[in-house]
Parts: structure tokens; sequence; C-alpha cells
């Protein structure tokens, strides 16, 4: 596995991953670009509280067949898009 | 009880204006809806239009909300806002009764959609959540900050006379100051199909609340009403709330009064509504104006509160009158003392709101 | 202090027991009947605490299964009251909490109606009559208010305070208040994605909670007004003392982390009753056993009696019943009352140092006349009761 493969892949669950969460979500005033890649998702930031957080779970789950089993260590890896999308794509290869 | 405020989202806009401007301009042909799952059938509705549910301001808390609490939250915080109390009403002492005869159903079955596309271990918590009954109450808590009881309550045929009947026990057994009470009712896809299947849409787009048919016809609609209410002894915005009854011979009529029957096509058989007449009372009824809504009680109890603060009254919308009843024809000042909002259920059972003007 | 509505008549059904005396050995027993998910109702894997042996159905009308549950504790209860099943000779109340009875989930008529075609509408009409308060007041021919509160898990506690105030407000002399809620896919699917389950059997306030474990059962009261009791010759020591309800208006999920909604609630109920916090006996915890619940009410209770408050949760016998729960505590706490003891908290083991009370470890003598139950629900409603037993 090349470094650029995983990088590129990244880039694009990255965009992915935004534009499900403003849908998904329902996040107003915001346009899924709009979202930097290390913004906090949860408290300031973008604000999304416990409830965004089990949505998510199922938006990883429907949408990368990916699961969060542990919603302790859930909190590393909402922490932001970025950890989010680092969480799938390694879940992913894992699962290769 | 004291009407202090009232808010108003129905197919007419939102607020007590479009209500009034509505009664003012008469009768409007309902939309027509594809109804989903049929082979092209249409539907007559009265549908409350998407713009009217757009407030960012007001919903600025309820990103996640559906059109069944946007509804609520929108009519409970007019309520609040028309009463004039919102700055000074404790909210310690404020209680709310949301009254519902289907719930959030089209949440519903999105959530169904959920289990069906994605088993059950991919579902939304979001739409779980948001299915729940009292997910509009808890909304309106949540955007006016009301610390006192909340309670949802469901009944077909009379959730807003019971809620009405909770809020006069509450405010007198002291639970609170002030309550705002309302009825919510949505009408999604689903009920569509099912009203398409189980009612008789009326195919000229009329309700016609004074044929009193075996098999009365129906156009479907939606909405929600708010009241502030408050003791009798507040300020009288725009009249009294007395008691709702269940038995017709305690209602009596005095003075220049207006029965309101809420005859609107839903019940298999509206012929009872013969024997609820009042006598000495000019009959109205609004239903071809607001649709055909289980907690429809509450449109009328809002059209009665307008008319006894206006000193108004309001021709009905659709006057086909096969029985010969006095009805209320003009619209214009006229003195009203009384007005009584009469509802049947299919078996005959009644349930009648008393409003009465101060003086 | 407000008059005091005196309850004549009790009836529960749960995973613990088919009716009193069967509760009460379960929890003498500290017998904890759980199990797999029936087969047909969800492939989701949650211990859950159903109801075997349900009696089945006599009528010939399709009934939900909230139904039955409901009118298998109202027999227990109406016979407690020295009651018939026709009481339109009274002025009678009707009102009951619930859940999942509330909706229009029918998963028949859902698929059909999504794949178009021939839909039945059977489900549909059935729903249109099963309105769970109207169709109790039918069964027994009750004409007063009827109302089905629909208040997520606080609903059949509110029902019971609603109830009571009805009569007082003589609006009716008699009532028949409580929940019922079946297990059912909705509510197994909607707490699973909320990632509220525990794998395990539930261990409410312990440090190491999981989550809740889902239930199903009925609770009901006959409440009456002293001077009905009185004219109908029936004699009976308990009553409800008081109620109180508030909202959080913080979340629609969460609880509000200071707990301020259930404090109001709790000491409008204590105000209502005439007593102080040091009058109560024992407090029956809503204690589902998730890590936000245990937390925020620990905290409260602690706040409002004292640390050295009796605790139980009952959720660890009947799991999780939502719109039954708070009617069916009531009557656990009535039972209590009268018999003199609470039982062991089944899955206590150890104290949470976030939380400033336990739960009680094992059987436990109580001699006081007054017991709290409390209900904390989506939406964030807090109910609180009050229940006396005459000294």
């Amino acid at each position: 596995m090349q470094p650029v493969d995983r990088d590129q892949e990244l880039v694009g669950i990255r965009a992915k991953l935004k534009e499900l969460l403003v849908s998904n979500l329902n996040i107003e005033g915001i346009t899924p670009d709009q979202i930097k890649d290390d913004d906090p998702l949860f408290g300031e930031g973008l604000g999304l509280d416990s409830l965004d957080a089990v949505e998510i779970v199922v938006i990883l789950q429907r949408h990368f067949g990916v699961e969060v089993k542990d919603m302790e260590k859930g909190r590393e890896i909402f922490r932001s898009v970025n950890t989010l999308a680092n969480y799938v794509y390694d879940t992913k290869q894992g699962q290769k | 009880m004291n009407i202090a405020g009232i808010g108003v989202v129905g197919t007419t806009g939102r607020g007590v204006a479009s209500l009034e401007a509505a009664l003012n301009r008469g009768w409007t042909a309902p939309g027509l809806v594809d109804i989903r799952g049929s082979a092209g059938e249409r539907l007559p509705v009265y549908a409350v239009p998407p713009e009217v549910l757009s407030d960012k301001t007001v919903l600025a808390k309820a990103r996640r909300a559906d059109r069944f609490t946007r509804m609520s939250v929108l009519a409970a915080w007019d309520a609040l806002q028309d009463s004039g109390l919102a700055a000074s009403v404790d909210r310690t002492r404020l209680g709310v009764i949301v009254a519902t005869a289907l719930g959030p159903h089209a949440t519903t079955f999105g959530f169904l959609d959920g289990i069906l596309d994605f088993g059950d271990a991919a579902v939304s918590p979001t739409a779980f959540s948001h299915s729940v009954h009292n997910a509009a109450a808890s909304y309106i808590a949540m955007t006016l900050d009301v610390r006192g009881p909340t309670l949802t309550l469901t009944h077909f045929d009379f959730a807003f006379h019971e809620a009405v009947s909770l809020a006069r026990t509450w405010l007198a057994a002291n639970r609170c100051d002030a309550v705002l009470v309302g009825a919510v009712d949505e009408l999604g896809s689903v009920m569509q199909f099912v009203c398409g299947r189980m009612l008789r849409p009326a195919a000229d787009g009329r309700i016609k609340p004074f044929d009193f048919s075996v098999k009365p016809e129906s156009v479907p609609g939606e909405g929600s009403v708010f009241f502030m209410l408050t003791r009798d002894n507040a300020g009288a915005a725009y009249g009294r709330l007395g008691a709702v009854s269940r038995d017709h011979s305690a209602v009596r009529s005095t003075g220049q009064s207006v029965q309101l029957l809420d005859a609107c096509g839903l019940a298999k058989n509206e012929t009872a509504y013969r024997t609820a007449l009042m006598p000495g009372t000019l009959t109205a009824g609004y239903a071809p104006l607001f649709g055909s809504v289980m907690t429809g009680s509450a449109f009328h109890a809002a059209i009665a509160a307008l008319m006894l603060k206006r000193q108004y009254r309001y021709a009905v919308p659709v006057a086909e009158n096969p029985h010969g009843l006095d009805l209320c024809l003009e619209t214009g000042a006229a003195v009203v003392d009384q007005v009584f909002c009469t509802r049947l259920d299919c078996a005959g059972r009644r349930g009648t709101l008393h409003l009465s003007a101060v003086r | 202090m407000i008059e005091r509505i005196v309850i004549t008549g009790m009836g529960v059904i749960s995973a613990a027991g088919l009716n009193v005396p069967e509760t009460l050995d379960a929890f003498a027993a500290g017998r904890r009947n759980v199990g797999a998910v029936p087969s047909g109702v969800s492939p989701l894997d949650f211990p859950v605490f159903a109801v075997r042996d349900l009696p089945a159905q006599t009528e010939s009308s399709p009934s939900s299964r909230t139904f039955l549950l409901a009118c298998h504790a109202l027999d227990e209860a109406l016979t407690g009251a020295k009651l018939g099943r026709d009481l339109s000779a009274l002025r009678v109340g009707v009102c009951m909490g619930t859940t999942v009875a509330s909706q229009l989930n029918d998963m028949g008529f859902y698929t059909a109606f999504r794949q178009g075609g021939d839909v039945p509408m059977e489900p549909v009409e059935h729903f249109l009559k099963s309105n769970l308060a109207d169709a109790i007041a039918r069964e027994v021919r009750a004409a007063g208010p009827c109302v089905t509160v629909v208040n997520a898990c606080s609903s059949s506690a509110d029902a019971v305070g609603v109830a009571a105030d009805w009569i007082r407000a003589g609006l009716c002399d008699l009532a028949i208040a409580g929940g019922a809620d079946e297990l059912n896919r909705i509510p197994i699917c909607g707490f699973g994605s909320l990632s509220v389950f525990s794998k395990e059997l539930c261990r409410p306030y312990d440090r190491d909670r999981q989550g809740l474990n889902l239930g199903e059962g009925a609770g009901l009261l006959i409440l009456e007004s002293e001077a009905s009791a009185r004219r109908r010759g029936v004699a009976t020591s308990v009553f409800v003392a008081g109620y109180g309800a508030a909202c959080d208006a913080h979340h629609l999920t969460a609880p509000r982390p200071d707990g301020s909604g259930l404090e109001t609630a709790l000491r409008t109920s204590l105000a209502e009753a005439g007593i102080q916090p040091q009058d109560v006996a024992f407090v029956n915890a809503h204690g589902t056993a998730t890590r936000d619940n245990d937390k925020v009410e620990g905290s409260v209770l602690a706040r409002v009696f004292g640390p050295d408050i009796k605790v139980l949760s009952t959720k660890g016998f009947t799991g999780h019943t939502l719109g039954a729960a708070g009617a069916l505590e009531a009557a656990f706490s009535v039972m209590a009352l009268l018999s003199g003891w609470i039982p062991a908290s089944p899955g206590f083991v150890n104290r949470d140092d976030e939380i400033p009370i336990g739960v009680v470890r094992e059987r436990t003598t109580v001699t006081g006349r007054y017991a709290v139950s409390t209900s904390l629900a989506f939406g964030g409603n807090n109910a609180a009761l009050v229940l006396g037993r005459d000294g």
C-alpha cells in the first residue's frame, strides 16, 4: 500500500463525510466545504451533541460499512472529520 | 380560564391575523396531491405550505425537528408572544399541554423505512427520538424555556377537549400560573393514502358541515393551534374559556350566542350533529377553511375567541344548508356573548367547549 | 397539604410476576426473569424482560399485546377494589400512559404500503379503535375524563398524577390510572440506535453499569376520593399523597446535567404531600442503569434527601417497561409500604464515585409512612409521586 493512495482515499472519505454530516444532521447555515478537516465536531466548533454522535455511528454503518462498537472509544474517533476519516480508512483496511 | 394569547399554524398561514384574513376572505379551493402508492389518484388537502414553517429564528434550536414539531413550536411561540406575557411569565410556573390524535406519524414511518431498508441494527436514533409523541412538547419547552410541567396526551376524538380540561385542573390545583395548551396533527404521505382509502374525499373540494350526512365528505387538513391560558383574574385579551362539557344538557345558551360545529367528514356518519344543535343560537362551522383535522376543535376555539374579542361574526365559508338551520351568513360587527364549539365522535358522544366574552 | 386520594386496588404484570403476590415472591427471592428478545420481535440480540405466560386473550377481536397486558393488570386492580367490569353506575375517569401503543407503526401495513398494490387496512382500523385509555374506558363502560398520556418514560407516573388531580377537581369520583407497554420492535431498534442497551443484565447505579434492558408490562391503580371509597364500603390504608412534574427544557434525549427539573418535581410532590424529605422512608428510583440517568438522578436524590436515604431500583427485576414503568413502580412502592420491606436492587455491586448515593444491596426493612417514586423521560419530563400509608 502506497502512502499516496491512503492520502487520496482519505480526501474522498473526508469530502463524503462532510456532505453526509451536513445533510443527515441537518446542520444549517453551513456548506460541506466550509467544514475544516480539524474543526472540532462537538461543543465549540460545529456544535454537535450526544444525539448527533449516535447518528454519526449510523452514518458510518450505512455509508461506509464501518461499525463503532465502543462509544467510549468513539470520543477520540469523533473529534473531527479528520479523525473520523482515519477511522473509516483504517477499519476498512483492517476488513480487507 | 382567560385566553391571553393565540398562535395558529395552518393551511391559511401562520398567526392569528392569517386566520382572520382567511375568515374574511371565505372559502378557497384546497390543493391536490398525488396519493403516494396509488395509481395516479389525487386527494384534495389543506396542507401547511412549507414556507410557513421556515422561521430560522424561532426554530434556531430545532434544526433536527420534523414538520409536526415545527408546527407546534411556532404556534406555541406565537401564542406566548400574542399574550404579551413572554417577558413576564415565570417559566417555572408555566406549563405545556400538547394534544394530538396521530402524533408525528411521518417520522414514525421514516423510522420504519430505516428498519426495512437498513435492518434493525442500523436505524436512525434521530428519527426514533423524534417519532415519540412528546417530541414537540420537548421542543416547545426548550425553545420557550418552560420549566413547569409538560404533558402530551392523545385521543382520537377529544384530545383537545381533554387538554383544555386538564389545563383548568392544573391552574385550579396551582400547578401553574399559565398553561400553553395546544393541538397539533400533521398529514403525511402515508396518512394521505389512509385518508384516500378510509374517507370520502369531497370531489368539489368543499367540506359541508351542515349536511349531517350519513356519508360525509372530507378534505384532510393539518396544523397546530396553541392558547396561552391564565386564571380569570388576569387581564382578558380574547375572552374566557370555561368548562368542557361532555353532557349536553348542562350547556345553557344565554345572550347572543353562536354554536360552531366540528363536523368535517372524519366521522363515518354525522347525522347525530342534528341532535346536538342548541336552540336559539346561530350555527356556524369553519372546517371548510382549515380542513378535516381530528384536533380541529382547536381551530374552532381560536375562531370563537376571535369572534368574542372583535365582537364580530364571520360568514360560514360553505353555506349549503339542506336542513334549514339558522346559519351565520354575514361577516361584520355583531354582539357575541358566547360561543359553543361542539364535537361528536362516531358513537355520538359529545364534547363542547364554552367560550364567553368579558364585558 | 392537599386532599389525599386513596388507592383501593392495584394490578401489576411484568417479567417479575403476573400479579402482586408473584411479584413480591420474585422480589424476595431476587429472581431475574431475563431472556433473549422473543423470536419474531426483532433479530437484535440484547437481554430483555418479557412477560412469559401472558394468559391468552379470550375474545375474538384482535387486541394488541399492550392492551392485553393492561387488561390483565386491570382485572387484578378491579378485584382488589371490589369492583366489577361494569362501572357505568359510577363517575369514572381513565388515564393511561403508553409509548408504542400510541403509534400507527404496523409493519405489515407499512411494508405493503411501500410495495404498492393491495394494502390491508385492518391494522389502521384496529389502530383507530385502540387508543389505550379509550379502550380501557370501553372495557369498563367508564364515561368520565379519558386521556392517554404519551410522555415517553414518565407517561404512567404522570397518568397517576393527572387522575389524582381529576378526582380532586371533582371531574370524577374514581379513576383507573396507570400504564402499559409491550416489548416491540420499534423501541428495541430505537433504543439500540441510541446505544443505551446493556449487552448484559442491567446494573442500576453500579459503577460499571453499561445501560438498560428493555421490559414490558402494565401497572394499574384504582384511585378514589375518600368519600367514594367510604360510600362503596371499601377500606384502604394507602393513598397518593402528592405529585410533581417539571420539564428540563434542555435536550430531547439527554437529562439536564444539574437535574434541576427532577428536583423541582420532587420538591413539588413533597410540598403537596405536606411532608419533609426526612419523612420519606425510601425512594423507588427511575434507575434505568444508563450512565446519564443514574448519575443525574442519584445526585438529585442525595441533594433532596441526604446521602443516607434508602433507594432502590426495580429495573433489575422488570427491565425498563417505558410507559408502564411509572405506575408499576408506584405500585411497587405501595407494596413495600404495606409489607414493610424493599428488595435488594439486582445488579448493584459497586458504588459509583460520581454518584453520592447507592441503591440497597439487600432486602431492607422500611418503617416510614411515605415513599417516593421518580421518573425521568425523553423530552426532559421529570415526575415524582409521593405514596402514603396510614400509620
